[in-house]
């Protein structure tokens, strides 16, 4: 790796997340989005290559849409979540109908200093783990797309794609430091919910260093397209990736972006031979232009050209 | 007696890997050779955090060191702290190797000589940015070529 990747130019840039694809066992759990989340229902199938879906609206254009499927790899024990952004007082909000439903909420010292706020995680009523990231400027309801968090087998192949291929910056890393091994030691005296990088509840994330069981940290890093942040775990657990051909599928994550930028990149990857599916026209929908890939964790990556744009 | 030939490799415990990566690579040389525990194969195993680089014919190790290691004092540039490694650059070099310090800020002390007689000419001191002790020197004998000892053949 070139030692200044963290400087490089950022090629892709995304002006927003467009949307945000979750898969859930049930469309009835739009209902669960649109009550205690307070995200608009908009309709179903507005969106392509999301199967049987319904669509919900969130601030600033934002989309959400719940795809259901019956063979859902569990994700329960992973790092991956997708964030929202509310308010303080929709916060507030969110919190007592989470209780009411008898929803359990974990606190975590965030490893990404911009989210370091009065922020807590849950599990929807499909097991997607939810972060609320609680933030001064932002909407009330619905909440504004934050972020996404995948997982990747392959760290540094990871890092070379999203950065040296894509041309991300990388915002923020956690895994690299003595002082990040520090904070898993917090999570083993049972002063944090979860260990750092991994966002799992459970005891399971501890290796074995000279016969001892040593709190550690999963590596993580927060990369940004342009102002849009997107962040990749190392998975620490084996998990099925989609079949290779495979280009546009759920869940996914879609990143808002120029015509130029659609095309830019896929120039990118047709000379990297990193196979896309697109760019693709679409009739009709919000979406005006789409350009389908994955990373190589196989997460299912979008850029979309919005109508409105 | 262990028969052996020469140093093969050697790791070095730091505090921030990725700090360590770009002092390496982009002040000294260095090239990254390999990563360990950046797939989840090692993650399972438990091994540790490291990557390995090459910095001319040496194969070295930079490893996350887990718990905090007791550092020298900031404005200590030369000593042993555990272990200094020593880089050799050639004469003509030596000059522009203290200029890439300089303009990357590290602070160093040096040039020191040594003895006309031994094999090294002059050093500078310094410390890597986790505080490790460095140092890189010109030899005399740079362009001596040491007779290897002769093949015995006694098959």
């Amino acid at each position: 790796m070139d030692a200044s990747l963290d400087k490089q130019k950022t090629e892709l840039t995304a002006k927003a997340l467009s949307h945000l694809v979750i898969e859930v066992d049930d469309l009835a759990v739009g209902g669960f989005y649109r009550d205690v989340l307070g995200f608009a229902p908009l309709g179903s199938d507005m969106i392509g290559n999301c199967g049987a879906s319904v669509t919900l609206g969130a601030a600033n254009g934002g989309l959400l849409v719940l795809s259901r499927r019956d063979d859902r790899p569990d994700c329960s024990a992973t790092g991956v979540h997708q964030a929202y952004a509310v308010g303080k007082a929709a916060r507030a909000t969110i919190a007592a109908a989470l209780k009411d439903r008898g929803i359990a909420v974990h606190t975590y010292k965030e490893d990404r200093p911009a989210e370091e706020a009065d922020n807590f995680y849950f599990a929807d009523p499909a097991g997607n783990r939810v972060q609320i990231v609680a933030r001064d400027d932002a909407a009330g309801r619905p909440p504004t797309l934050d972020h996404a968090a995948v997982q990747v087998a392959n760290m540094w192949w990871a890092e070379v794609f999203y950065t040296q291929t894509l041309g991300c910056a990388v915002e923020h890393r956690v895994g690299w430091k003595t002082t990040d091994y520090a904070r898993a030691q917090l999570w083993a005296d049972g002063k944090e919910d979860m260990a750092p990088g991994t966002r799992r509840l459970d005891q399971r994330y501890s290796s074995i260093v000279n016969k001892k069981a040593m709190p550690r940290v999963n590596l993580q890093i927060y990369l940004r397209m342009g102002a849009v942040p997107f962040a990749v775990y190392l998975a620490n657990q084996h998990f099925q990736e989609p079949p290779e051909n495979m280009l546009a599928g759920t869940p996914r994550a879609g990143f808002s972006v120029t015509n130029e930028t659609l095309d830019n990149t896929a120039r990118i990857l047709d000379a990297a031979r990193w196979p896309q599916h697109g760019p693709v026209l679409i009739g009709e929908g919000p979406i005006a232009r789409a350009l389908y890939f994955k990373d190589p964790g196989g997460n299912f990556i979008e850029l979309a050209v919005r109508r409105e744009n | 007696m262990a028969d052996v030939e020469t140093l093969s490799h050697s790791g070095i415990s730091v505090h921030d890997l990725k700090e360590a990566e770009d002092f390496y690579c982009g002040i000294l040389g260095a090239q990254v050779h390999g990563a360990v525990n950046f797939v989840t194969e090692d993650t399972l195993k438990g091994r540790s955090v490291h990557q390995s680089y090459t910095l001319g014919d040496f194969l070295f190790a930079l490893v996350l060191a887990p718990d905090f290691m007791p550092m020298p004092p900031a404005d200590k540039l030369m000593g042993v702290n555990g272990f200094r490694h020593a880089f050799a650059v050639r004469h003509a070099d030596f000059d522009a190797t203290i200029a890439r310090l300089k303009a990357a800020g590290v602070p160093f002390k040096g040039p020191v000589g040594h003895p006309d007689k031994g094999p090294f000419g002059e050093s500078v001191y310094f410390k890597d940015p986790s505080g490790n002790f460095l140092e890189l020197l010109w030899r005399r004998d740079e362009n001596v070529d040491y007779a290897k000892a002769p093949q015995l053949d006694v098959g």
